[in-house]
C-alpha cells in the first residue's frame, strides 16, 4: 500500500505536530482538525493575545505562518488583518486549523501568565436552565492543593465561556500543606494569607476568562449569580478563613466539618461580585473532601449495579468503593510522591516533566511535557523509570538498587542530573503506592469483593493523565484489572462542581451519594497495617487480592 | 547447616521477601531445628543483624524496616506456640501511640522487632493519655513505657510525653519506670526528646526496640542492686 493511501486512510481527526516559535521559546503541540492554534496554545505557557473568546472579532491573536498547509483565511480573518500581512502568512490564531505539520511563529505572545486552559472533552455538558433569569453567570471551582481549576458559565444557556487551570499559589509557602498543617508549623496569621491567596487566584482566574473570552470584565462580574466551590478539607477550611487547628482533633478525622465562611460580604466586596451567592461544598469528613463527592457527581458511581472503584491521586489519596449498596470512602497519605513535591526530581505533571519513560533498542527514551529538556519526574514517568528498571534488574523488589550506585542514585541520561532516581525517592514512593494499593484492597476485603469483580475502576485527578496502567500494575500501585475496565479522568472534580453548579438534579445526586457513604479511618485497622506492609515490595499487588 | 540457613534467612529479610523468609524457617524445621532454635539462632541474631546493618547503612529503606520486623514476629509467633515451654521473657513495655495522635504504623515496626527479641508488649493502641500509660505500665509490671509521636504537636504537647513524665516524678517511679519515645519529629531535633522528659529516642523502629532493650537492663540492674 502506497503511503499516500494510508495517509488518505487517516481519520479526518488524526492530530498534526505544530511548532511554535516566540522569541524566548519553542513548543511542539499535537493538534486535531477541530482544535484551532489558539486553543491549543491555550493549554500551555504560550499564549496568544486575546479578548473575544476566539470569535475572532477581536484582531488580536495574530500569528505568523512559517511552513506548512491550513484552513483558507476565514471571513473574519479578511475583515480584521490588512491583504498584504494576510498574503504574507499573518493569520487569526482563533481561526488557524493546521492540515499538516507545519510551523508558526509568535511575535507578541501574551503577558506572562499562570492560568492555562482546560481540556473540555470530558467536562461537563449542560443543558441550560430557563428558570434563571438574572445574574446568570456562575462559576465552578475546584480548589486543589497545588491546583485551581475552575470555568466560567452562562447558567441559563448552559454555554461554559472558559475554563483555566492554574498552580495553587499556597506552593509558594512550602508545597505539602497537609504535612505543614500536621507539624503545627502553619501559625493562624499563615492559614489566613493562604485563604486570602485561593480566594485572590480565584478571582484571577475568572478575570482572565473575562477578559480573554469575553472582552469585558467589571460588567460581568457583577451579573455572577453563583459560585460553587469544591475541594479537599484542608484548603476548604483555610479559603473560609479558619485555621486548620481542628483537622487534627482526633475526633474530627471520620465526622463532617463545617466549612463555612463567617466573611461573606466582605468576600464579595473583594470580588466585586455583589450578587454572587458563593457555595461551599461540604466535605465527607476530616480527610475526604467535597472534590471526591464531586468525582463520585461526575462518574455517577453510585447509579450503577455493578461495584466501581474510584480514587482521586493528590497529596491525600481519596478512595472510594461502590458495592451496590454502600460507598465505601477512605483516604490515605498519597503524599507528595504523586504530585512531585518532596522528591529530588520530582515535578507535578508540567512542561519538562518527564512524563513517560520506555526503552528502544537499548536505549532510555524519556518523553517530557511540551518536549522540552528533561527538569525531573512527575508521577507517570517516575512509575514507568521503576517498572523498567525492575525489569532490567537494575532495582529489587525491596527498592534498593542491584549494585551499589555512585551518591546513591541512577542516571537514565547521563548527562542530565534530573534523569536520576534516587533510592530515597523510591523509598518515598513505596510507601505512597502501598498506602493506596492497601487501601483499595482492605475496601474490597470490607465489602467481600475481589479486584476481579470491578465494572470499572476509575482514576482520577491529573495523575491519570500520562500514566502507563501496565507500569502502575507492574509497580503495585493499582491491582491487577483488565485494562478496558480502568477510566482515566482527570479533571473529574471539576466537572462534578459543574454538574452540581448548573444541573438541578445535582444536589439530589450528591445527597444521596452521602446518604449512602460509610467512611472508614483505616488508622486503627490492623488488617490494613498488615496489607500495607506487604504492598512496600515493589511487586504486582498479590494476586489473591485480586482473583 | 545452620550457618546456611542463618545465610539465606538474613538474605531474605534483607530483600523483604516475607515468603522466601518463611520458606527457610519451614525447611529448618522440617530438617529437625526445633523451634526454640529457629527463634534465637535464627530469628533473633537476623534482628540483631539487621540493626547493625540499618544503622550503618544510609541506603537501608522504610521497606526494609517494616519486613525486618513483620517477619521477625510473625516467624515468633508461629515458633512461639510450638515452644516445648513457655519461653523466658527478658521484659515488659507499654507501648501506644501518644494523646492526639492516631498514627500506628510506626510502633508497629517497634513492637514486631521487640516480640521477636523475648520481650513482652503490652499494646495501647493510639491516642492514649498521659494517665493510661502510667497506669498500665504500673499494673502491668513494665519496665518501660514507650510512647510514639508522629506529629510535632503530639510529641510536644502537655498531655503526651510530659505529663507521663511528670507522673512518673509524682509517684516516685522514674527508677522503676523509664521513658522511650519515637516518630518524624524527634528526627527533625535530635535533642527534642530530652525536653518532653524522655530518657532515650530511637531514629527508627528497628533502633527502638535495641534502646527499649537496653532500658530494660538498666531498671533491672537498678531493682537488682
Amino acid at each position: 500500500m502506497a503511503d499516500s493511501d494510508t495517509l488518505l486512510q487517516q481519520p479526518a481527526d488524526s492530530p498534526v505536530t505544530i511548532t511554535v516559535r516566540s522569541d524566548d521559546q519553542v513548543l511542539r503541540l499535537p493538534l486535531s482538525a477541530d482544535t484551532s492554534v489558539r486553543q491549543a496554545l491555550d493549554t500551555t505557557e504560550l499564549r496568544v493575545r486575546a479578548a473575544c473568546g476566539g470569535q475572532g472579532t477581536c484582531g488580536a491573536c495574530l500569528i505568523q505562518i512559517v511552513s506548512g498547509n491550513f484552513n483558507p483565511p476565514t471571513l473574519a480573518e479578511r475583515q480584521k488583518i490588512l491583504p498584504e500581512d494576510l498574503a504574507n502568512g499573518m493569520r487569526l490564531s482563533c481561526q488557524l486549523h493546521a492540515r499538516s505539520g507545519s510551523e508558526l511563529y509568535l511575535q507578541h505572545p501574551a503577558p506572562h501568565s499562570e492560568w492555562k486552559s482546560l481540556d473540555v472533552n470530558q467536562l461537563h455538558k449542560a443543558a441550560g436552565n430557563p428558570a434563571v433569569t438574572e445574574h446568570v453567570y456562575g462559576v465552578a471551582v475546584d480548589l486543589g492543593t497545588t491546583h485551581i481549576r475552575l470555568s466560567f458559565w452562562n447558567r441559563q444557556s448552559g454555554r461554559r465561556i472558559g475554563s483555566r487551570y492554574s498552580v495553587n499559589p499556597q506552593v509558594a509557602h512550602g508545597a505539602d500543606i497537609l504535612t505543614r498543617l500536621d507539624a503545627n508549623r502553619l501559625a493562624d496569621s499563615d492559614c489566613r494569607v493562604i485563604g486570602q491567596q485561593a480566594r485572590k487566584a480565584i478571582i484571577e482566574g475568572v478575570r482572565d476568562i473575562l477578559s480573554r473570552d469575553m472582552g469585558e470584565v467589571s460588567p460581568v462580574l457583577a451579573e455572577i449569580g453563583k459560585v460553587l466551590i469544591v475541594g479537599n478539607t484542608a484548603m476548604l477550611t483555610l479559603i473560609c478563613g479558619n485555621s486548620g487547628d481542628s483537622l487534627y482533633q482526633p475526633e474530627n478525622w471520620q465526622k463532617p466539618i463545617a466549612c463555612l465562611p463567617d466573611d461573606v460580604e466582605a468576600w464579595r466586596g473583594v470580588w466585586r461580585t455583589p450578587h454572587a451567592e458563593i457555595g461551599i461544598a461540604q466535605p465527607l469528613a476530616g480527610f475526604i473532601g467535597s472534590d471526591l463527592l464531586a468525582d463520585l457527581v461526575a462518574t455517577d458511581v453510585i447509579g450503577q449495579q455493578r461495584p466501581m472503584l474510584l480514587a482521586d491521586f493528590g497529596t491525600n489519596t481519596e478512595i472510594a468503593l461502590w458495592d451496590g449498596q454502600t460507598l465505601w470512602a477512605t483516604s490515605v497519605p498519597g503524599g507528595p510522591a504523586f504530585e512531585g513535591v518532596g522528591m529530588r526530581n520530582g515535578l507535578t505533571a508540567e512542561t519538562g516533566a518527564i512524563c513517560r519513560v520506555s526503552k528502544d533498542a537499548g536505549c532510555w527514551r524519556l518523553r517530557t511535557i511540551g518536549e522540552t529538556p528533561a527538569r525531573g519526574y512527575c508521577a507517570s514517568g517516575f512509575i514507568d523509570a521503576v517498572a523498567l528498571m525492575l525489569d532490567e534488574q537494575l532495582l529489587k523488589p525491596s527498592g534498593r538498587f542491584t549494585q551499589p550506585q555512585t551518591e546513591g542514585r541512577y542516571l537514565l541520561d547521563r548527562d542530565n542530573p534530573h534523569t536520576a532516581i534516587y533510592g530515597i525517592d523510591v523509598d518515598i514512593f513505596q510507601r505512597a503506592k502501598a498506602s493506596t494499593a492497601a487501601a483499595m484492597t482492605q475496601l474490597l476485603a470490607f465489602a467481600g469483593l475481589k479486584a476481579g469483580d470491578l465494572q470499572t475502576l476509575w482514576i482520577c485527578g491529573s495523575f491519570g493523565q500520562h500514566l502507563d496502567l501496565d507500569s502502575a500494575m507492574r509497580v503495585g500501585l493499582l491491582p491487577a484489572v483488565e485494562l478496558g475496565r480502568i477510566k482515566l479522568f482527570a479533571n473529574a472534580s471539576l466537572a462534578g462542581c459543574e454538574k452540581l453548579l448548573l444541573d438541578p438534579a445535582g444536589e439530589a445526586m450528591l445527597n444521596a451519594i452521602l446518604g449512602r457513604a460509610h467512611v472508614v479511618n483505616l488508622g486503627g485497622v490492623t488488617e490494613y497495617e498488615e496489607r500495607f506492609i506487604d504492598n512496600l515490595r515493589l511487586q504486582p499487588v498479590p494476586t489473591m487480592e485480586c482473583g | 547447616m545452620l550457618e546456611a540457613y542463618i545465610q539465606s534467612y538474613n538474605e531474605a529479610v534483607f530483600e523483604t521477601d516475607k515468603q522466601a523468609a518463611l520458606e527457610v524457617v519451614n525447611k529448618a524445621l522440617s530438617e529437625g531445628l526445633t523451634p526454640e532454635d529457629v527463634v534465637f539462632k535464627l530469628v533473633i541474631p537476623a534482628v540483631e543483624a539487621m540493626m547493625a546493618r540499618i544503622e550503618s547503612d544510609p541506603d537501608s529503606n522504610l521497606a526494609q524496616h517494616f519486613m525486618t520486623a513483620q517477619i521477625a514476629a510473625d516467624v515468633t509467633e508461629r515458633m512461639l506456640e510450638k515452644f516445648s515451654q513457655p519461653p523466658e521473657v527478658i521484659g515488659r513495655v507499654v507501648i501506644g501511640a501518644a494523646h492526639g495522635d492516631l498514627h500506628s504504623l510506626g510502633k508497629r515496626i517497634v513492637i514486631g522487632c521487640l516480640k521477636s527479641l523475648m520481650v513482652d508488649v503490652i499494646d495501647l493502641g493510639t491516642n492514649v493519655s498521659a494517665i493510661k500509660f502510667v497506669d498500665a505500665a504500673i499494673e502491668e509490671d513494665a519496665q518501660v513505657i514507650a510512647v510514639s509521636a508522629m506529629m510535632v504537636h503530639t510529641a510536644t504537647g502537655e498531655h503526651g510525653s510530659m505529663e507521663i513524665r511528670q507522673l512518673l516524678r509524682e509517684r516516685g517511679l522514674e527508677d522503676k519506670i523509664k521513658l522511650a519515645v519515637g516518630g518524624a519529629p524527634y528526627r527533625f531535633d535530635p535533642e527534642l526528646y530530652a525536653k518532653v522528659g524522655a530518657d532515650a529516642w530511637a531514629p527508627d523502629g528497628v533502633t527502638a526496640a535495641k534502646v527499649i532493650v537496653q532500658l530494660i537492663r538498666e531498671v533491672k540492674k537498678h531493682d537488682a542492686a
